[in-house]
């Protein structure tokens, strides 16, 4: 059985939040809701980077541990999901969750949050596969459907990949070799001090450009 | 011992990754900057701010979406699920055993005469609704919030996952409901108690001898003695306050406050909520179970001669002009709020 997980590489993310738009579309989720969502590191500054965030369907997940109504489950193919009907809106798992995955449709007074809703790696809820009831409360169940997550097929950079671990870890790692410079991105150089060769060095400017 | 030290060390770190973000984001921007020329592809200073919990940028709206790790939440997971549930768990049931333990021993402490039938007003009503109406809000919010924290462990077995989360769902709805009624009856309340619950001279004495907890003795004592004083102080006035304060900062998630301080907001309340439901045990006991007479006082109002004598006496010495007959308040009841007091 796969395990299914999402991996965005920071390198190739641009940002442009069509993950975000793909999952909210896809999903029909209620405004104020969203389940995916970039964040820029340094934003404007050189060497900026986005990362696209999500659930991460945690192995040990501590969304699970602190609901008092333990209405999480996991699925076969480790797919952290929730019962909407058992949850008490009581913002726990947003407290808990590393990513800030967990969302609620309301945050009004007396701690009126309404039904915690979050990404489901598109595998719906406990509901019947392709329900009615399940399209309402969790969206669409692609995986039931023997499709990946939207998000990461919709990514135009393919920073966002969805689905089967292995098959994930493979590409990145392909892509690491590839693109690398060598011992540089392993942190060579953090551990041992700085590379004694510079880069080559920028051609001298002449005159100031208007 | 070691898990204790965790704990703590945890509680400090809780405090004190409230100011760390702030510290080195700026340099860690900068030196990413040079990275990207020194060393392309080397993130390192990147996913270092990134544990920081500083707010990045997102053009998603939502509180706290610009944080992309937050750090404080396994430290939460682990402090709430871990000590706070279990110790606090254990020092309430092991508090309770002792309360049941101290009634199969000393049993009710009863009053070493025979009632007068001549009574004196102790409380007024408007202090007894003052009582009762914190007495009440408080019974509610530790039966849901005691659901809240261990019904996952205790009920949820045995009744199921439809029924618990039925419950669970009321109990959270009616806690933070009934919340806010708390604290207004704990201001309400301090107002009207804490003239008679400032220390006094003759509280040393109540200290020396323990209040005649073991002994049986009559300790002499003003309108109240400094174990009642103590419970107004420590579990009124300090506890009450700091658990409902932490309890808005959870309760009104519509200021959009952030995810640490709502992390120390509900261990600052879970704690503070085990602690004073612990300690209300030995208070319900006593006025209830383990006295005679003492709920006599909240019920009507007015109190026999004798249990004044006995357990406060120097207010009985005040008050005694004001004793009457049962008969003769049924009557005319005095309810012009003229409680004795010294
Ligand atoms: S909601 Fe958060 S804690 Fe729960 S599985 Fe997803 S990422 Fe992990
Ligand atoms: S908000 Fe719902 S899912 Fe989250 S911890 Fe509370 S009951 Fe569980």
């Amino acid at each position: 059985m796969a395990r299914m997980k999402f991996i965005c590489d920071a390198e190739r993310c641009i940002e442009c939040n069509g993950c975000v738009t793909a999952c909210k579309n896809e999903h029909e989720v209620p405004w104020g809701v969203n389940r995916r969502r970039v964040v820029t590191i340094n934003d404007g500054v050189p060497g900026e980077r986005s990362m696209s965030v999500a659930c991460m369907h945690c192995s040990d997940a501590p969304c699970q541990a602190v609901c008092p109504v333990d209405c999480f489950y996991k699925t076969e193919e480790g797919v952290v999901l929730h019962d909407k009907d058992l949850c008490i809106g009581c913002g726990y798992c947003f407290y808990a969750c590393p990513f800030g995955a967990p969302q609620f449709p309301q945050s009004g007074a007396f701690g009126l949050r309404g039904k915690m809703d979050k990404c489901t790696f598109c595998a719906g809820g406990p509901e019947a596969d392709n329900s009615e009831d399940e399209f309402r409360k969790y969206g669409r169940n692609r995986l039931a459907e023997g499709k990946l997550p939207a998000c990461a097929e919709m990514c135009s950079t393919k920073a966002l990949l969805g689905g089967d671990a292995d098959v994930l870890s493979d590409i990145y790692r392909e892509r690491v070799l590839k693109r690398g410079k060598g011992a540089e991105i392993w942190g060579w150089a953090t551990a041992y001090g700085k590379p004694e060769q510079k880069p080559a060095e920028q051609p001298a400017k002449t005159g100031e450009k208007s | 011992m070691k898990r204790f030290m965790t704990g703590l060390c945890m509680c400090v770190w809780l405090a004190l990754c409230s100011v760390a973000p702030v510290l080195a984001a700026d340099d860690l921007a900068s030196e990413q900057a040079r990275r990207q020329v020194e060393q392309p592809l080397n993130n390192a200073p990147v996913w270092k701010e990134v544990r920081s919990g500083q707010q990045n940028y997102t053009s998603v709206r939502g509180v706290d979406a610009g944080v992309l790790i937050n750090p404080g939440g396994q430290t939460w997971r682990a402090l709430r699920n871990g000590p706070v549930t279990l110790y606090g768990g254990l020092i309430f049931c092991v508090f309770a055993l002792a309360i049941g333990a101290f009634y199969k021993i000393r049993g009710k402490i009863m009053l070493s005469e025979p009632k007068t039938g001549r009574l004196i007003e102790r409380f007024n009503s408007a202090e007894r609704i003052a009582h009762w109406s914190m007495a009440i809000s408080f019974c509610i919010l530790m039966a849901s919030g005691l659901v809240m924290l261990f019904g996952k462990h205790v009920l949820l077995p045995v009744i199921g996952y439809t029924l618990f989360g039925l419950l669970a769902q009321l109990c959270k709805n009616v806690h933070n409901f009934v919340g806010p009624v708390f604290l207004m009856s704990v201001l309400f309340f301090i107002v009207m108690f804490v003239k008679d619950n400032v220390w006094q001279a003759i509280d040393a004495l109540w200290i020396r001898k323990v209040g005649g907890l073991v002994s049986g003795e009559h300790v002499p004592s003003h309108r109240f003695n400094f174990g009642e004083k103590t419970w107004f102080w420590l579990g009124v006035v300090f506890l009450g306050l700091l658990v409902s304060a932490s309890g808005l900062v959870l309760n009104f998630p519509n200021f959009e406050q952030g995810r640490l301080l709502m992390q120390q907001a509900n261990i600052v309340h879970v704690v503070s909520a085990l602690i004073i439901m612990t300690l209300s045990l030995g208070h319900i006991y006593i006025g209830t179970l383990g006295m005679e007479g003492a709920i006599d006082g909240m019920k009507s109002g007015y109190v026999d001669e004798t249990w004044a004598k006995e357990h406060h006496e120097l207010w009985y010495n005040a008050a005694k002009h004001t004793a009457r007959h049962s008969d003769e308040i049924q009557r005319s009841p005095d309810t012009s709020g003229s409680v004795a007091r010294t």
